[in-house]
């Protein structure tokens, strides 16, 4: 009967499809290409309502198998993918930009901008949701490939402006392209989204032609816009931004804070630091303190000396002045249960003296005020640094012994 | 660690996941996912630009055709976990439900039943001992002064009996006897009220379905490998359980080389539950192993010196089973428990529990899921917690205030609907501040940094949800290998991911998640059994139902032996069986594609078997497994002698009025009883019960012997028909008198069986055949002959009463006039097909081999079986008549008590 034959041709198709998958999870490209062939026929009856249909397997499957196939070239993965675009109606603008990445891939920019034209002429009915963002993204990665036109532009003609040469034309060319990206850019960076690449982009035309208020406004927009991913690149951009036009401490200060709140294991906390060590607000020299510790706290940055150094820097600034203790005090009573075992172990000891010896001077002298001079790391690492006849660690050591009793104040 | 410059664009949307999806089969295949401006060659004009997946990764290449053993099975047997069948209901009835997709139905009569069977005292004890005067189990009649207080309970058990064998059948009366008696006494005679047993057994059963579906209790796995602080790569050591109850835990000392091997014996512990997971990590040079059951937590502290023995630091003990240990990678004796209540525990040996949160609720949607795992994040302080919705990190300080959520099931990653948390892990090793979420459908990889947001996901197209995870972190420069793995189905997929763009010298500038290379699939344990040398039916099956038990856990180590690296992967099994498989990095482009993973190997020859000495590496393999085998055969044997046997009784199967009753009215009747009859006097089985098997299996032909065989082979068939004993008189008396009687005596046994028109004979002619046949079929299930009953004894070899040797066709005349030409052409077949024809039938008729007869027309007693084509069910297979009796697999009849 009809639907016995119908189960047949299903479970056929079944396992035609597990030995595809299974040549493709084991690399042999050519078998999986031979069964390929056979599952094409699973096109001509295609009963399935399944969320995949043979269509979009075909197209998945043999595009993994020409990027892999050692016989495959571009022109045959073109023409394959020319051939899948017609197979979907639903499916062409997905086809279409992942035949473009695989171009950008390959460098072959500009057929890369052919496809990406064609695609965005591309009408059929009404789109659905999910191809008014493929359309959105199609449009904005046109908008980028016009970008890096435009710049190459640029090059050209900041070179031949040195000779004091300029060229009309190119100009003009530039200004187009200028025209095109922006329209495309402008528009991805209104939907929530990781848009670094675009906005990077769009920032930078908008600085060329001096659009200073438009490029802020984009950047404060993509950082602070709740309905956002929480993205530190965004606060990042700002903060480059704002130092690019010589923005007041003040506003710096204050862009880094936010970052500081939602990632206090940024890169960019030692800038922080130092920004605010240099300050003359006490207010600003506590916050240094604690971004500092904050960052410490991290996995990522244990072992990172120039960090360490800072930390040592205003411990030590704040020990000699005695003032300020209760700083010291406060950050310390959330971490003393675990920092020794943390940072600050015997096992470490040896290990950071082995490998880094600035970094073990330095902690050597944070463990040595917040611990006492019975401290593991800091008795391990002063001896070694006296047997190896280090001035700098005699002079450690000196200090520490000198500023014991400020342990026990911490400490207490 | 630098945050990325750049990420891959995403949208970002919020919400319930929009996408309604499934299992995809090819999911992960052929997508770049979105490009970044990158990579090599930034300082050409052109922008280079790298895709989020199907950049090149490194190519690792699987050393073996198969993983090998690294422990010896260990003595006492195995007691496999429930299988379907073992619980669901069977019958056609029900099968056809449920192709019209009702879902399973629980065998909850059969489990019942087994209880009562099984523990009769605790079922109706009480009461039996009470009432045991009252009831009669004989088979006489009772008399008149008994009959007022006695009931005749045989007469129920064969009631019962009736219902058994009529079970499914949809036209099925209850015996009015039963109904009584239950209606009688079903509220007092059980220990326990009928309600409240069935009540458990029933939430017991839905129990070990839904395990049976997805067991979540091994998530995390429970094998993991120490690698020794010394810098030597070469050994490690080993944590895995083992035990008939899986509940010893045994820290062995493993040294890599060509086929891992252990050394020494092993560090071994007695717990009190069965091992659910083994985590461990490395803190300060040391090891600590976390070890979870289901209500209790421990954890060991493994020195990483060679040979320093591990030391128990402390047990916890749980009220709710416990879902989760993690061990901190940051703190020595830091360990996170969950149970599944919902509670987190932040576990310091020195200081004792902290609890962190106890919520009974799920995190970001209604999920019946008690599970729940939690792990450490880049801040020691710091945990995340997860169920099946999602992933929250909190600060164990002030886990009120200080949260975030890192992931969730919706919009916000781009999940399908139906899309569940199965395992995170913290990637700690690879990237501080990186998480590795999987789901039945896909993994992600997040950042703490920049929650909610994925950057990298892909569907890893697995056929069961991936509940192990293991990582191994690349030097920079390198990509971070990750291997899943699924317990049902034993898959190990290796992944590949990178942080980091290659070809800057000084180890790259961070950039964003990519994934590498495709993904790649492992051997699994059951993988072997297609290379292991061919074995009896049996113990296949037994071999099977080994190797291809769930997996419980996976470990992997890296080696690298200098400039060669290499890859140990080690899979455990709930069998306890512990695998390995070594995988080589191959530096150079391909060339040409292996060819040896091409072919599809064939059963038993194997190139771990076929060539082991081309390589010391196979032989070392194929010499382990013969170990492994002779030790598991050693194993069964043992545990078949403690195994109960089945037996059945024939005495009460039939009265002796039924037996002797022989008004029967057919004739095919009157022989069946004739056959049971004798079947049951001698103690013998009935094999042929179907009509397939209505031709007895012929032994080799051994009638002639004399004739041109040489005299070793002629005792070796004389020997496998039984009669080697005849053999040797014959060759030493050489009594030809006695043999000329013997061979007149059967001759005439022969014809007088052909006069007697038995079924057996009537096979010879095609004619008479088919209207007997039809007779049959109305009066029940057609009967083999009555003149060579087809009866073995339990050893399986002839009976000494009948003849060892199989008759030779009798009359070969209507089958050869059949195969002639002449009679095909009459029958209107055209010549080029007669040839077809021929060979059609002589492969249904291949009978044993008759040295004697010239090789043309290979026409037997079985050939025109097939010509009826009405009757195409009597078709018996060419393999079956070539098999000999002992080594014909017995058909499985269902019987009651499996």
């Amino acid at each position: 009967s009809s639907n016995e034959h119908k189960l047949n041709f299903k479970k056929s198709k079944e396992a035609c499809l597990s030995y595809i998958q299974d040549a493709l999870l084991q690399k042999q490209w050519k078998r999986a290409a031979e069964f390929l062939t056979c599952y094409v026929e699973s096109l001509e009856k295609d009963y399935s309502r399944e969320h995949i249909g043979p269509s979009e397997m075909i197209w998945r499957i043999g595009t993994e198998i020409l990027w892999h196939h050692s016989h495959s070239s571009m022109k045959e993965f073109s023409y394959f993918m020319e051939q899948m675009k017609t197979l979907g109606v639903k499916r062409y603008l997905k086809v279409c930009l992942e035949h473009v990445f695989h171009l950008l891939c390959n460098g072959q920019i500009d057929e890369a901008y052919q496809n990406l034209s064609l695609a965005e002429s591309w009408r059929f009915g009404e789109q659905t949701a999910i191809q008014g963002k493929e359309m959105k993204l199609i449009q904005a990665y046109r908008g980028l490939l016009d970008y890096y036109s435009w710049s190459k532009q640029k090059n050209i003609l900041l070179e031949h402006g040195e000779d004091g040469f300029s060229d009309l034309a190119v100009e003009q060319e530039m200004h187009g392209y200028f025209r095109k990206a922006a329209v495309n850019l402008k528009e991805i960076i209104k939907i929530p989204g990781v848009w670094d690449v675009f906005v990077k982009c769009y920032v930078d035309l908008l600085e060329f032609y001096g659009d200073h208020n438009e490029a802020r406004q984009v950047l404060n927009e993509y950082a602070y816009n709740s309905r956002f991913p929480a993205n530190p690149n965004a606060h990042v951009y700002l903060y480059q931004f704002l130092k690019r036009q010589g923005e007041s401490k003040k506003s710096l200060i204050s862009a880094l804070k936010i970052l500081h709140d939602i990632v206090p294991s940024h890169e960019l906390m030692i800038d922080f630091n130092t920004m605010l060590q240099k300050s003359k607000k006490r207010k600003k020299r506590r916050l240094g303190l604690e971004v500092i510790f904050a960052a410490l706290d991290y996995a990522g940055w244990k072992e990172n000396a120039k960090a360490w150094s800072c930390l040592a820097r205003q411990v030590k600034q704040i020990v000699t002045s005695e003032k300020h203790l209760d700083w010291i005090k406060q950050e310390w009573n959330s971490r003393k249960d675990w920092w020794p075992a943390f940072h600050f172990s015997r096992y470490l000891a040896k290990r950071n003296w082995q490998e880094n010896k600035s970094l073990s001077y330095e902690k050597a002298l944070v463990a040595g005020i917040l611990l006492g001079k019975d401290c593991k790391y800091f008795k391990h690492v002063s001896q070694q640094g006296c047997k190896a006849q280090l001035k700098r660690f005699r002079m450690l050591k000196k200090f520490v012994n000198r500023h014991n009793p400020v342990y026990l104040r911490i400490s207490g | 660690m630098e945050f990325p410059a750049a990420l891959f664009p995403s949208y970002f949307g919020a919400g319930p996941p929009r996408e309604d999806g499934g299992l995809a089969p090819v999911a992960g295949w052929g997508e770049h996912g979105q490009v970044l401006e990158g990579g090599p060659g930034r300082r050409q004009a052109q922008p280079a630009f790298v895709p989020r997946r199907g950049a090149a990764g490194e190519r690792w290449e699987a050393a073996d055709a198969a993983a090998v053993p690294v422990l010896l099975p260990s003595e006492g047997c195995w007691i496999p976990s429930p299988a379907p069948q073992d619980i669901l209901y069977r019958s056609d009835l029900c099968r056809k439900l449920r192709a019209g997709k009702s879902g399973a139905t629980l065998d909850f009569a059969r489990q019942l039943g087994h209880f009562f069977v099984d523990h009769p005292e605790d079922a109706f004890g009480s009461l039996g001992h009470l009432l045991h005067k009252n009831f009669y189990l004989g088979h006489s009649k009772l008399k008149r002064p008994a009959r007022n207080s006695t009931i005749r309970m045989t007469a129920l058990v064969e009631d019962i009996n009736r219902l058994e064998a009529r079970r499914g059948c949809p036209r099925q009366h209850l015996a009015s006897r039963l109904r009584w008696f239950s209606h009688l006494c079903r509220d007092w005679l059980f220990e326990v009220p009928l309600g409240l047993l069935a009540d458990y057994l029933h939430e017991e059963l839905t129990l070990q379905w839904s395990n049976l579906l997805f067991d979540d209790s091994l998530t995390g796995g429970a094998l993991a490998w120490l690698p020794l602080g010394d810098g030597e790569t070469s050994v490690g050591r080993l944590v895995h359980p083992g035990g008939q109850a899986m509940n010893r835990l045994y820290f062995q000392d493993v040294v890599l080389e060509k086929v891992p091997h252990t050394r020494g014996s092993a560090a071994q512990f007695e717990l009190s539950g069965r091992i659910r997971q083994v985590a461990a990590a490395r803190v300060d040079g040391e090891d600590f192993v976390g070890v979870r059951s289901d209500y209790h937590c421990g954890v060991w502290r493994v020195p990483g010196r060679t040979g320093a023995a591990p030391t128990p630091l402390q047990v916890i003990h749980t009220d709710v089973p416990a879902s989760c240990l993690t061990v901190s990678p940051h703190l020595p004796g830091e360990l996170s428990v969950c149970t599944q209540s919902g509670t987190v525990y932040l576990w310091n040996v020195d200081t004792g529990l902290q609890q962190v949160l106890y919520d009974p609720q799920t995190m970001f949607f209604r999920d019946h899921s008690p599970w729940r795992w939690s792990d450490f994040t880049a801040h020691p302080r710091v945990l995340s917690c997860a169920d099946r919705t999602g992933l929250q990190c909190l600060d164990a300080r002030a886990p009120k205030k200080c949260h975030f959520d890192l992931f969730k099931v919706g919009e916000e990653a781009g999940c399908q609907q139906g899309e569940r948390v199965v395992l995170p892990i913290y990637l700690g090793r690879a990237h501080p501040s990186q998480y590795l979420i999987t789901t039945q459908f896909s993994v992600y990889v997040l950042d703490e940094r920049l929650p909610l947001v994925p950057v990298l996901k892909w569907a890893h197209m697995m056929k069961a949800p991936p509940l192990f995870a293991h990582l191994m972190p690349g030097n920079p420069g390198r990509s971070h290998k990750v291997l899943l793995g699924a317990s049902r189905t034993q898959e190990l997929l290796l992944l590949q991911y990178r942080a980091r763009f290659w070809g800057v010298s000084s180890g790259g500038s961070q950039s964003a998640c990519q994934l590498a290379g495709t993904p790649q699939k492992l051997h699994s344990i059951a993988g072997c059994l297609q290379h292991l040398p061919t074995q009896l039916p049996h113990r296949h099956h037994l071999l099977q139902q080994r190797l291809t038990a769930p997996a419980m856990g996976m470990a992997a180590a890296l080696q690298e032996d200098g400039p060669r690296k290499s890859m140990l992967v080690f899979q455990l099994s709930e069998a306890g069986d512990v695998f390995c498989q070594r995988l080589t990095q191959k530096t150079t482009q391909p060339s040409a594609p292996p060819s040896r993973d091409e072919a599809t190997t064939a059963p038993g020859s194997s190139p771990l078997f076929e060539a082991p000495a081309s390589s010391p590496q196979g032989l070392a393999a194929a010499l382990r497994y013969r170990r492994w085998l002779r030790a598991f055969s050693r194993c069964c044997r043992e545990s078949s002698q403690h195994t109960w046997l089945p037996r059945l009784s024939q005495r009460r199967l039939f009265s002796r009025r039924d037996l002797e009753e022989s008004a029967g009215p057919s004739t095919p009747q009157r022989q069946m009883r004739q056959r049971l009859r004798q079947a049951m006097k001698e103690g013998g089985l009935i094999q042929c019960w179907e009509p397939s098997a209505l031709q007895p299996p012929p032994l080799p032909q051994t009638l002639e012997p004399a004739g041109g065989l040489d005299p070793l082979s002629a005792r070796l068939t004389a020997a496998w028909a039984g009669d080697w004993e005849q053999w040797w008189e014959d060759r030493t008396s050489f009594r030809v008198a006695q043999r000329q009687w013997a061979l007149r005596e059967r001759r005439r046994q022969q014809k007088r069986a052909r006069g007697h028109r038995s079924l057996s004979a009537s096979f010879t002619s095609s004619l008479t055949y088919q209207s007997e046949l039809s007779e049959l079929s109305d009066s029940g299930p057609p009967l083999p002959s009555a003149g060579r009953p087809p009866i073995f004894s339990q050893e399986g070899s002839p009976p000494a009463g009948s003849p060892p040797v199989r008759s030779p066709p009798t009359s070969p005349a209507p089958d050869e006039a059949l195969l002639s030409s002449q009679s095909l052409r009459c029958r209107g077949i055209p010549k080029e097909r007669r040839k077809t024809l021929r060979d059609y039938l002589s492969v249904w008729a291949k009978g044993p081999p008759e040295p004697t007869e010239p090789p043309e027309p290979p026409g037997s007693q079985a050939s025109h079986l097939c010509i009826p084509s009405s009757q195409s069910q009597l078709c018996i297979p060419s393999s079956q008549s070539q098999l000999s009796s002992a080594s014909q697999p017995r058909r499985k009849r269902p019987r009651m008590g499996f």
